[in-house]
């Protein structure tokens, strides 16, 4: 890459990053209550929340590690980047409820939403508090880590540097704005995403010709060898199921399209819809945008296939180099919208998640060991608290490599195995009681640590399935068990209004 | 459709096949396991798309049944496929795609958006009418002023 590239990525890159500090520093006028500061409470129409709800679901890793799977594994991700029907399914299964429970009374975090369904039950708040913070923690730690090296890399800084220009602009106007400027610029930066998506995938059609001429390259190539490195090519990479075990093409469908539903990103956004009649307006734009992010991230894959198996580029060392080996064969102005893209996608994720952790911290656990603050007070810790903590994961990050690789096997499941009990169980269910969430929670809070150190020591679970299925499955039917036998917060113990929610 | 009496059915449901698919998916019965996961999806609409416990026939015929029949098809149709091709460059394509692979993109992508994302717009009324969710917020203000302060709960 000549100098002239990187100066023009720089250039392009910060004015990403001005651009996002300007809208949450516009957005902080609009922080009047607690309720707008931790959740954007009913404050914004569908293609706001639309475009900042696919934001902070696509992560740097959609753009970087999906590709890479794609080239090394083939098909299989397929099932889970094309999942873009996923948004619409949540919306429809649990919208309204969530976000009539906001009319309930002030609604502006998942535990406040736990609270008015389990009757202020310290220990589901705590317990499901600490699930959360640990999955947070993990895409956080990531995205920084993920985001920084790469920038890092191309302008020869010091990581740490590179983070605290990148994540430390987001540390402030996330603390300034709080998720009305989290959803704001998460908005914007979905925008970059879904234009850098359109011209990547006009870019793959014009160099591939389309997918005819892939196939054929594909599965024609045989072996490609450049030094110790080599590619093998089979027809099967582009088969529906890829080379991956079928049990894994399984859990790639059913694990993303129904825990969709289950991720903060898309349940506190839930609440940040206006008015719940564009619910679903809200899961059209969240679904078109998905499928050009979706479809970007998978072409990339295939492009990076197309050009080392016609031999145009060396066999790549990582799955990972995928997306930039295929800018680069495109040229400048692909270099341009696949580095906006991954910075957009990174820092969209990393606010969300740095307000999320920092609401764990500041609000939900300490309410739920029963320090209770005024809301002025909770804003102003929480600020403190979103710059600490921000500090402290731009460092942790980047110089605890091997803390960040063992929390980074937390994620999507860990945080479906918390809210399924609470959320979609409790308000589907009028008989979830108190009970079964409590001991479906304490089994998914088990279990996803036993399955840390089992992933860690290199344990082979049966059937090569995801680890994440059997705590899911298991906090599930712990809950729904338990809770056929006992009777807390369900029938006269349960909020009239919350049965109201329910039957809505 | 009157759900109210079967919910707890619907969930047990949902817990049973939630084990069954992990089994499923253990013992290498993973491609019977993905219809399995479709009628789990369908049971958590069916669920949240009913309004007082009713949920409109008009709603399920579409989007819900017509999701269901797409994406049978497509595993149905992707794994015929990849059976009849593996390993080999096939004879024909869709649209240049691997007849495998043709009907992710149709039917479980396309399809998928077309009828849930779609029809959810198309038939937003009947998940969630303007008359119910009046109703619902009346409902709410007079219970919360017939119970007085027994409401303002002690969250922070």
């Amino acid at each position: 890459m000549t100098a002239g590239v990187k100066t023009l990525i720089v250039i392009f890159s910060f004015g990403m990053i001005v651009a996002s500090f300007l809208i949450g520093w516009v957005a902080k006028r609009k922080v009047t209550s607690a309720q707008a500061y931790f959740g954007g409470t009913g404050l914004f129409g569908p293609f706001v929340v639309g475009f900042s709800t696919m934001a902070a679901v696509a992560s740097a890793f959609a753009i970087v590690g999906i590709p890479g799977i794609i080239y090394s594994t083939g098909n299989t991700m397929t099932f889970w980047m094309l999942s873009s029907a996923a948004f619409a399914m949540a919306y429809m299964i649990l919208g309204k409820k969530v976000r009539a429970m906001a009319e309930l009374g002030p609604v502006a975090s998942l535990g406040d939403i736990s609270d008015l369904r389990f009757n202020n039950n310290r220990a589901i708040k705590a317990i499901m508090s600490i699930v959360l913070f640990l999955g947070c923690v993990a895409y956080l730690a990531s995205q920084i880590k993920a985001c920084s090296t790469l920038f890092a890399h191309l302008l020869g800084w010091n990581p740490i540097l590179a983070g605290f220009v990148i994540f430390g602009v987001l540390t402030i106007y996330t603390a300034i704005s709080g998720e009305v400027g989290g959803i704001l610029t998460q908005a914007f930066q979905g925008l970059v995403m879904v234009i850098a998506g359109v011209i990547m995938i006009v870019a793959f059609f014009s160099i591939t010709k389309g997918f005819g001429p892939l196939l054929e390259v594909v599965s024609t190539a045989g072996k490609v060898t450049d030094g110790e490195i080599t590619k093998v090519f089979s027809a099967d990479i582009l088969n529906a199921w890829g080379v991956f075990p079928g049990s894994v093409a399984m859990a790639w469908m059913i694990i993303p399209i129904l825990g969709t539903i289950g991720q903060p990103q898309v349940l506190t956004r839930m609440y940040a819809l206006k008015n719940p009649k564009d619910m679903p307006k809200l899961g059209l734009y969240a679904s078109l945008s998905h499928m050009i992010v979706g479809f970007f991230a998978v072409v990339m894959g295939y492009g990076a296939l197309f050009l080392v198996g016609k031999g145009l580029i060396k066999p790549l060392a990582s799955g990972d180099q995928a997306v930039f080996a295929f800018a680069d064969y495109v040229g400048v102005h692909a270099q341009l919208f696949v580095y906006a893209a991954v910075l957009a996608a990174a820092m969209s994720s990393a606010s969300l998640f740095l307000s999320l952790t920092s609401g764990i911290i500041s609000r939900d656990l300490p309410s739920a060991f029963g320090y209770r603050f005024s809301s002025e007070k909770q804003m102003k810790i929480s600020r403190i608290t979103i710059f600490v903590l921000g500090v402290l994961s731009i460092l942790f990050a980047l110089t605890s490599s091997e803390m960040v690789a063992i929390l980074g096997t937390f994620g999507w499941g860990t945080l479906m195995s918390a809210t399924f009990p609470v959320f979609i169980i409790g308000l589907l269910w009028k008989k979830a009681s108190s009970q079964g969430v409590l001991a479906g929670l304490i089994t998914a809070l088990g279990l996803n640590i036993i399955s840390l150190i089992l992933v860690r020591t290199g344990f082979k679970w049966p059937g090569a399935l995801p680890w994440y299925v059997n705590v899911i499955t298991a906090s599930i039917a712990v809950t729904v068990f338990i809770s056929l036998f006992t009777k807390g917060a369900t029938e006269e113990d349960l909020d009239e209004r919350v049965k109201a929610v329910i039957d809505l | 459709m009157n759900l109210s009496k079967k919910t707890t059915l619907f969930i047990v449901l949902i817990a049973i096949l939630w084990v069954t698919i992990t089994i499923m998916g253990w013992t290498g019965n993973w491609f019977p396991a993905m219809f399995l996961g479709l009628v789990l999806m369908i049971l958590h609409m069916m669920l949240g798309s009913a309004q007082n416990g009713k949920l409109n026939k008009r709603l399920f015929f579409y989007p819900l049944l017509c999701w269901l029949i797409l994406w049978t098809m497509s595993f149905a149709l992707s794994y015929h496929y990849g059976n009849l091709f593996a390993g080999k460059l096939p004879n024909f394509t869709i649209l240049g795609f691997h007849p495998s692979f043709a009907w992710t993109i149709l039917t479980y992508w396309i399809g998928g958006v077309a009828t849930l994302s779609l029809g959810f717009v198309v038939q937003k009324d009947l998940w969630l009418s303007d008359k119910n969710w009046e109703e619902f917020k009346r409902k709410i203000a007079k219970m919360n002023e017939e119970k007085g302060g027994e409401y303002s709960d002690g969250r922070s």
